[in-house]
């Protein structure tokens, strides 16, 4: 039994640790950097109907890489982890229509400031509200970690408002069409083109920008300057040449249908699923690989953890209590965030989405699977094990011919369980960026704004995954039984 | 009966003390057991005797004192157990019988995992040793399917698998229906009679009187009398035993 414990300890820190440095290894043999971006921040940033990533950020970035020479790799995530990431050194450049303040120069270098925008203020169309004094006691609905949420922020005293923050922009629209919330701030350009584009807001200040300012790559502070110099000396050709202006002139003067997919598209779930079955195919693949390799490492984690727990030495008998206490206790998102952006300044070392993500899922599912496990194990009657022993086998080939196949037997209905709520949490991942099925559903409603819709495609995808996940795990069961 | 020959001594326990806690329910138990002896322990429950039984495998701990099992000092740390054990055989009064398995691969599992016998000796083994316990139609059945008599014979059948030369038994018949009990006796009474050594805790009388060689009775953790059955039962000394045969012959 020992020998198997190693062998299983050894062979799941060997394939971590193979996630981890494999995309390492890629990192370091090229020239090739990865730049983060927000997900959701048309005219700057988002996915065409061909799932590509344009706007006027990445027309940019393009651009200049291009005509200088280097290539990247496009991490499309949140923008808090889109900053993050690069503060943190997980990644090496960000363009995410940041606006350049004094707080984020202590943190980044930036380049040659790229696009000048200001703060617009906007409330769904036909609203009473005239100026910013009708805000009293009105909600605010905010983007966080942006300029217009700071600006907002230092004027809620003055105007009396209450706020509510969002990740992602399309759904802060629809909180304030919907009369949750009454008006929003944001980047004066990307409410305009959110506008033209059908969303029924109407923006106040549409000619007068508050504490307008300028957009910049960032890099971290003090690291990457070769990447910020090849920027900066793209960015002044293309200004020069005329390339910068028709970059802004195609996104700020062009029509929804141009980037966004035909209405006739959009208007019909056979339409939204033929016009987006490569990104939801991609989406569920990563899904499933998730939930797939995610429940075999946390069972043999979990049970490996579970074994600690009704061992005869007291030692492992704590350590696995208290591994079980602080990885149940903490949320999913929480250890997702502290594995992803927080651990990789202490350990030095990149941890890539998936890796980071598997990892979160492993330990989470893993502590309540150990739970269930220690659990099962106990619920088998102590003269079992008295008998295994008294004609004269040692604990572990006891624990192993007798004890682990009668508790692996009570405790299958819970595994079962564990494997759906496995491949339901893999959707908390889409917060550090990892392109799984409930981050393409995003992505796609930022793009066509039907949000029922699509929420629907995605819900019923989730469903069927877990039928099938249901009876397969159910015919596991029977076949064990007999 | 010890005779006049000097037979070799197959349990030596001297001085033993056990405590749970204020709980003193050994107090230094000294015991030879000879070879090809049957010893029936007898007494009111909590009197120590079941612990008694299960420290000679070392089911449970002795505080102190020194407990030797066919040459091997038990008591001493450094003793593999695991081996010792291999030579006691252990009959609980819950049966205990591995639930996983069917009635054979139960008698068959020891042998085989501790590399007494291959699978194929192993079988055949267990199929003689269902035979002597007269239920060998039950072979592949599961284990949950039998009745309380007929677990407790599989359950001996177990243990003789293993061929050992000691065998322990724990109340066998106590959790079982009146009417299953005789056939019980009747496997330990053949096992009596072919010359194992066993260390029997019940409350047969019955039995006692007729397969003893010595009966032992234990009251407040420690020995208060032994002797072959004809004297403890006809001719007690102790009160204590005189108060407690009263008891349960009269019950």
């Amino acid at each position: 039994m020992k020998k198997i414990v190693k062998i299983l300890i050894v062979g799941v820190l060997s394939l971590l640790a193979f996630l981890v440095t494999s995309n390492n290894v890629n990192a370091a043999q090229t020239p090739n950097y990865i730049i983060t971006t927000d997900a959701t921040y048309p005219p700057f940033d988002f996915q065409d109907k061909n799932n590509q990533y344009t706007g006027i950020d990445q027309e940019i970035l393009k651009t200049i890489a291009k005509r200088q020479g280097f290539t990247y790799t496009l991490k499309p995530m949140s923008f808090n982890a889109a900053t993050q990431s690069v503060s943190s050194g997980q990644a090496d450049g960000v363009i995410a229509g940041m606006s350049i303040t004094d707080e984020r120069k202590a943190v980044f270098d930036f380049g040659t400031p790229y696009y000048r925008s200001g703060i617009g203020w906007a409330v769904k169309k036909g609203s009473n509200i005239k100026s910013l004094s009708d805000l009293k006691g009105q909600t605010v609905a905010l983007k966080t970690g942006t300029s217009g949420a700071d600006y907002a922020l230092s004027v809620q005293k003055k105007y009396g408002f209450k706020v509510t923050y969002f990740n992602d922009s399309d759904t802060l629209y629809n909180d304030v069409i919907n009369g949750n919330a009454q008006a929003t701030f944001g980047d004066l350009p990307v409410i305009q083109y959110a506008v033209k584009n059908g969303t029924q807001l109407k923006v106040m200040n549409s000619k007068s920008p508050i504490q307008a300012g300028w957009y910049g790559f960032g890099v971290q502070k003090g690291k990457n300057a070769k990447l910020l110099a090849a920027f900066n000396r793209g960015f002044a050709e293309i200004k020069k040449d005329g390339t910068y202006d028709k970059i802004v002139a195609k996104y700020l003067g062009a029509s929804a249908t141009t980037f966004t997919g035909s209405k006739q598209d959009n208007s019909s779930v056979l339409g939204i699923l033929k016009a987006n079955n490569g990104a939801f195919l991609k989406g569920l693949w990563q899904t499933m690989l998730l939930t797939i390799l995610a429940i075999i490492l946390a069972s043999v984690w979990g049970i490996l953890l579970g074994v600690m727990g009704v061992s005869q030495n007291a030692i492992l008998r704590s350590l696995s209590t208290t591994i079980i206490y602080i990885f149940r206790g903490l949320p999913l998102m929480v250890l997702a965030f502290f594995i992803y952006i927080g651990l990789p300044g202490v350990i030095g070392m990149k941890i890539p989405a998936f890796t980071a993500g598997l990892l979160t899922l492993v330990l989470n599912e893993g502590a309540y699977t150990a739970a269930f496990v220690r659990g099962g194990f106990a619920a088998v009657d102590r003269g079992q094990m008295e008998a295994s022993r008294s004609l004269g086998l040692s604990y572990a080939k006891s624990m192993r011919k007798v004890i682990v196949p009668q508790g692996l037997k009570i405790m299958m209905p819970s595994f079962i369980n564990q494997f759906i709520i496995t491949l339901k949490d893999t959707s908390i991942l889409s917060a550090i960026g990892i392109l799984e099925l409930t981050q393409t559903g995003s992505l796609i409603v930022s793009r066509n704004s039907q949000g029922f819709r699509v929420w629907a495609i995605v819900a019923v995808i989730y469903l069927i995954v877990i039928t099938l996940l249901t009876w397969l795990s159910n015919w596991v069961e029977k076949r064990t039984r007999a | 009966m010890m005779s006049e020959i000097q037979k070799k001594v197959k349990v030596h326990v001297e001085k033993v003390n056990k405590s749970y806690g204020e709980n003193h329910v050994l107090r230094d138990i000294s015991l030879d057991i000879a070879e090809n002896e049957v010893v029936v322990m007898i007494g009111p429950s909590g009197s120590g005797k079941s612990t008694f039984l299960r420290m000679l495998n070392q089911l449970e701990t002795p505080d102190n004192g020194t407990i030797v099992v066919d040459g091997f000092d038990i008591s001493e740390k450094a003793t593999d157990i695991n081996k010792v054990r291999e030579n006691i055989g252990m009959v609980f009064q819950n049966f205990n019988l591995f639930n996983n398995y069917t009635v054979l691969e139960n008698i068959m599992l020891a042998p085989v995992e501790l590399g007494k016998l291959d699978k194929v000796a192993a079988e055949k083994k267990a199929r003689e040793l269902l035979k002597t316990v007269d239920l060998v139609d039950k072979a592949d059945v599961s284990v949950n399917s039998l009745s309380g008599g007929q677990k407790q014979r599989i359950a001996i059948a177990r243990a003789l698998a293993m061929e050992p030369d000691v065998m322990l038994f724990d109340e066998p018949t106590s959790a079982l229906d009146p009417e299953m009990v005789g056939d019980v006796l009747e496997v330990m009474k053949n096992l009596a009679e072919s010359g194992m050594t066993m260390i029997i805790v019940t409350h047969e009388m019955g039995f006692a009187k007729q397969v003893a060689d010595r009966v032992v009775f234990f009251e407040a953790g420690k020995i208060q009398e032994s002797g072959v059955p004809e004297q403890v039962f006809n001719a007690p000394k102790n009160e204590r035993l005189q108060e407690f045969l009263s008891k349960v012959m009269h019950a």
